[in-house]
C-alpha cells in the first residue's frame, strides 16, 4: 500500500494563510470563522484562553460554549457549540449604537471603540446572539487575602493579571480600575484583532484541542475556511434574522 | 398649602438624605453596585425612566384637548402641566444618566460622533427639544404673574421674582398679546414634537430584533397611549388636589378624568391585544416573556398591582364617580403610582428571554443571569431621583405662579 503524504496540521496551514492575507490589500480581506461541532469536545479551552488573552473580568465572556443534549437514555447525544461574536455583515448592534462606538472595520470585524462607548447597553439588548457583555467592574482577585505576597509586599496577582490592561484592539489602555474603560463599556469578541495584527491566529483557534475552530480569509480561494464553508454540513445561527453572520458551523 | 408643602419638603429632603447613600455608592463605584447584568442590561432605572417619560405627557394631552379638540377650558391647566413636564424631564434625565456605564461621555459623545440611524440618538434630540420647548413655555406662561410679583413691595421673595423676570418691570397689554401668540405657536410645535418623542421612545424598543413583545408595530402606539394615560392622570390628580377648591380647576380636573377613563380603556385594549397575540402565536420566546410578566414579583406585579389596583379599580372609580373629585383623585393616583409596575414588566420580561439555548448555563455568574430583582442600591438611587423631582415640584408650585389663575392673563396650553 502506497504511503499517504502526511496531512498538514490545520493550524500550520491557517498560519500560512494568515501570513498570505497580511500581505494582501487589507480592504480585500474578510475574516471568517468556521466551527466544526463534530470535532468540538466541549473542553472549554477556547473560553479560558479567550478570557486569559483578553483579561476578562468575572461576568464578561466572549466565547462561551453551550451544551445541548438530545434524546433519552440510553439513546443520548451531546453536542457543544462555541459562540463567539458572529461578526455579522448586517449587525443590529451597529445600527442601534447612538454614538457610533461600534462599527465594522475593513476586514468585516465588528469592533468597539472603548473611548467612545457611553455604556448604554442598547447593543446588548439588540444582539440576537447574546454575544455582548457589559463590564461591571468585577474583579477576580479583589479581597482575596492569599494573593497578597508577604515577601514582595504587594498584591502581585491582581497587579499582574487584572490591573494591567489587555492588548485589545492593539491599543494601550489605562490600568484597569473601577473607572477606566473598558469598565462601564460593552465588550465582545473581536477575533483577537491585536493578535492578527502581529500575525498570530486568535487565541481560541490556537488552543482548540480538537482542531474544531478554523479561521481565515473568506476572499482567499485557497483558504481552508473557504473549503469548509462549501460543505453541505454548513449552517449559520439565526439566519432568518438577516444578520449574515461571519461564523459558520459544521453540524 | 404651606403646611402641606412643608411636610412634602421634609419628606423630599429625607428621601435625598437616605437615597444619597445609594447615589454616592453609584458615583464612586460605577455600575458595580447594581443588580442587573448583561442578560438583563436594563432594570429598575430604565423602568423609572419610562415611568417619568409617561408622566411628562400630561401637557401633551392638555395641548391636544385644547387645540386639536378645541376644548379651551383645558388651557387653564397649561402652566401646571408645562411645569410638570420640566420636573418629569429632570427625573428622566437623571435616571438615564445614572444608568449609563460611562455617564460623563453622554454630555459630549452624542454631539461628537452621532449615529443618525440609532433611535437613542433621536431620543436625545427630542429630549432636548422637549426641554427647550417646555422651559420656554413655562417662562412665558408665568411671565405676567412673575413681573407682577417682582413689582409687589410686600412680596417676601421679591428678589427671586425680579431675577426670574430678567429685569422686566412692566407687563402691558401688547406684551401679553405677544406672549399669547408665542404660547400658541409653541403649543402647535409641541404637538408633533411630543408625538414624536413618545413614539420614538416606543420605537426604540420595537426595532430591537427578535424580542417577542417589543418587536411589534404596536409598541410605539402603546407608548403614546401609555404616556397620555399616565401623564393625563397625573395632571388630573394635581389639578383636583391643588385647585379642587375653585370651579375652574375642578372642571378641568374632572374633564381630564373623563379623558383618562377613555385612555385607560384604549390602553387596556392595546395591552390585551399584545398579550393575546403573544399567547396564541405558539412562539416559545413569546410564551416565556408572557409567563415572566404574569409571574413577576410573585405574580403580584401584573395581576394585583397593574391589573386590579392600577387598571380595574380606577376604571370603576372613573366610571361610577366621574363627577366626584374624590373618586377621580383616587383613580388617577392609583393609575400614576402603579404604572411603574407596567413599565418594569415591559422592560424586564423581554430581556429575560434567552437568546440562544443553553447560553445561560454555559457560564455561571450573576451578571449573566436572567433572574433579576432590583437591589437596595437601585432603590436608594431611585429614591434620590424621585426626591429631587418631588422637591423641585413642591418648591416650584410654592414659589412659582404655576397653579393658580394668572392676574388678568389668559392661559394657553
Amino acid at each position: 500500500m502506497a504511503r499517504q503524504p502526511a496531512k498538514e496540521d490545520s493550524l500550520l496551514r491557517m498560519q500560512k494563510e494568515l501570513k498570505r492575507a497580511k500581505e494582501k490589500d487589507q480592504k480585500t480581506v474578510r475574516w471568517i470563522m468556521v466551527i466544526d461541532q463534530a470535532k468540538c469536545a466541549g473542553c472549554h479551552a477556547c473560553t479560558v484562553a479567550c478570557a486569559a488573552e483578553n483579561k476578562l473580568p468575572p461576568g464578561v465572556i466572549y466565547r462561551p460554549v453551550t451544551e445541548h443534549e438530545f434524546g433519552q437514555f440510553p439513546n443520548v447525544r451531546r453536542s457543544f457549540q462555541p459562540r463567539p461574536c458572529m461578526q455579522c455583515d448586517n449587525p443590529p448592534c451597529v445600527t442601534v449604537c447612538p454614538v457610533t462606538a461600534t462599527y465594522k472595520n475593513a476586514q468585516g470585524v465588528t469592533v468597539i471603540d472603548y473611548a467612545r462607548c457611553i455604556g448604554c447597553r442598547y447593543c446588548l439588548a439588540a444582539c440576537p446572539y447574546g454575544a455582548r457583555t457589559s463590564d461591571f467592574a468585577e474583579w477576580h482577585a479583589k479581597g482575596v487575602p492569599t494573593l497578597r505576597s508577604v515577601t514582595a509586599g504587594g498584591d502581585w496577582a491582581a497587579a499582574g493579571y487584572e490591573e494591567k490592561p489587555a492588548a485589545e484592539y492593539s491599543k494601550t489602555w489605562d490600568p484597569r480600575s473601577d473607572r477606566n474603560s473598558p469598565v462601564g463599556n460593552a465588550r465582545k469578541c473581536h477575533f483577537c484583532l491585536h493578535r492578527l495584527a502581529v500575525g498570530m491566529l486568535p487565541a481560541c483557534v490556537t488552543t482548540c484541542v480538537g482542531r474544531a475552530t478554523y479561521f481565515g480569509d473568506r476572499n482567499d480561494p485557497k483558504a481552508l475556511v473557504r473549503e469548509l464553508i462549501g460543505s453541505p454540513r454548513v449552517m449559520r445561527l439565526k439566519e432568518e434574522m438577516g444578520t449574515k453572520p461571519a461564523v459558520y458551523y459544521l453540524v | 398649602m404651606d403646611n402641606k408643602s412643608n411636610k412634602l419638603i421634609v419628606l423630599a429632603v429625607a428621601g435625598l438624605v437616605v437615597g444619597g447613600w445609594g447615589l454616592v455608592d453609584r458615583l464612586l463605584h460605577g455600575l458595580n453596585p447594581v443588580a442587573f447584568g448583561s442578560v438583563i442590561p436594563w432594570g429598575l432605572w430604565v423602568a423609572f425612566y419610562l415611568f417619568f417619560l409617561g408622566l411628562s405627557a400630561g401637557a401633551f394631552l392638555v395641548t391636544i384637548l385644547a387645540y386639536v379638540f378645541g376644548l379651551k377650558k383645558f388651557e387653564a391647566a397649561a402652566p401646571l402641566a408645562a411645569f410638570t413636564v420640566l420636573v418629569a424631564l429632570l427625573c428622566e434625565v437623571q435616571f438615564i444618566l445614572l444608568d449609563l456605564g460611562t455617564m460623563h461621555r453622554a454630555f459630549y459623545q452624542f454631539f461628537l460622533s452621532p449615529n443618525f440611524s440609532s433611535l437613542m440618538f433621536w431620543m436625545m434630540v427630542l429630549f432636548i427639544a422637549m426641554l427647550g420647548l417646555y422651559l420656554t413655555k413655562t417662562c412665558v406662561l408665568i411671565r405676567g404673574a412673575v413681573v407682577a410679583l417682582a413689582a409687589d413691595r410686600t412680596c417676601c421673595y421679591r428678589g427671586l421674582y425680579r431675577f426670574l423676570a430678567f429685569g422686566q418691570t412692566a407687563y402691558d397689554e401688547s406684551i401679553r398679546v405677544a406672549d399669547q401668540r408665542l404660547v400658541r405657536k409653541l403649543s402647535w410645535v409641541s404637538l408633533p414634537v411630543g408625538l414624536l418623542f413618545y413614539w420614538v421612545n416606543g420605537a426604540f424598543f420595537a426595532v430591537v430584533p427578535g424580542r417577542p413583545l417589543w418587536n411589534s408595530a404596536l409598541t410605539p402606539v402603546m407608548f403614546v397611549v401609555a404616556a397620555l394615560l399616565s401623564g393625563g392622570a397625573l395632571i388630573a390628580f394635581l389639578m383636583l388636589t391643588l385647585r379642587g377648591d375653585d370651579a375652574e380647576g375642578r372642571e378641568v380636573g374632572l374633564g381630564l378624568g373623563r379623558a383618562v377613563y377613555y385612555l385607560l380603556l384604549a390602553f387596556l385594549l392595546l395591552e390585551l391585544t399584545q398579550l393575546f397575540i403573544a399567547s396564541t402565536s405558539n412562539r416559545p420566546d413569546a410564551a416565556f416573556a408572557l409567563e415572566r410578566i404574569i409571574t413577576s414579583g410573585g405574580g403580584l406585579l401584573f395581576g394585583v398591582v397593574h391589573l386590579c389596583i392600577g387598571s380595574l379599580l380606577p376604571l370603576v372609580l372613573l366610571r361610577g364617580g366621574a363627577s366626584s373629585p374624590k373618586a377621580v383623585i383616587w383613580a388617577c393616583a392609583l393609575i400614576v403610582v402603579t404604572f411603574v409596575a407596567f413599565r418594569f414588566n415591559f422592560v424586564v420580561a423581554d430581556l429575560a428571554v434567552t437568546r440562544l439555548e443553553g447560553l445561560e448555563a454555559s457560564y455561571v455568574h450573576f451578571r449573566l443571569s436572567a433572574d433579576y430583582v432590583p437591589n437596595l442600591n437601585e432603590w436608594l438611587v431611585s429614591l434620590w431621583v424621585v426626591s429631587t423631582g418631588l422637591l423641585a415640584f413642591v418648591l416650584g408650585t410654592r414659589f412659582l405662579p404655576v397653579v393658580g389663575p394668572l392676574n388678568g392673563g389668559e392661559f394657553h396650553a
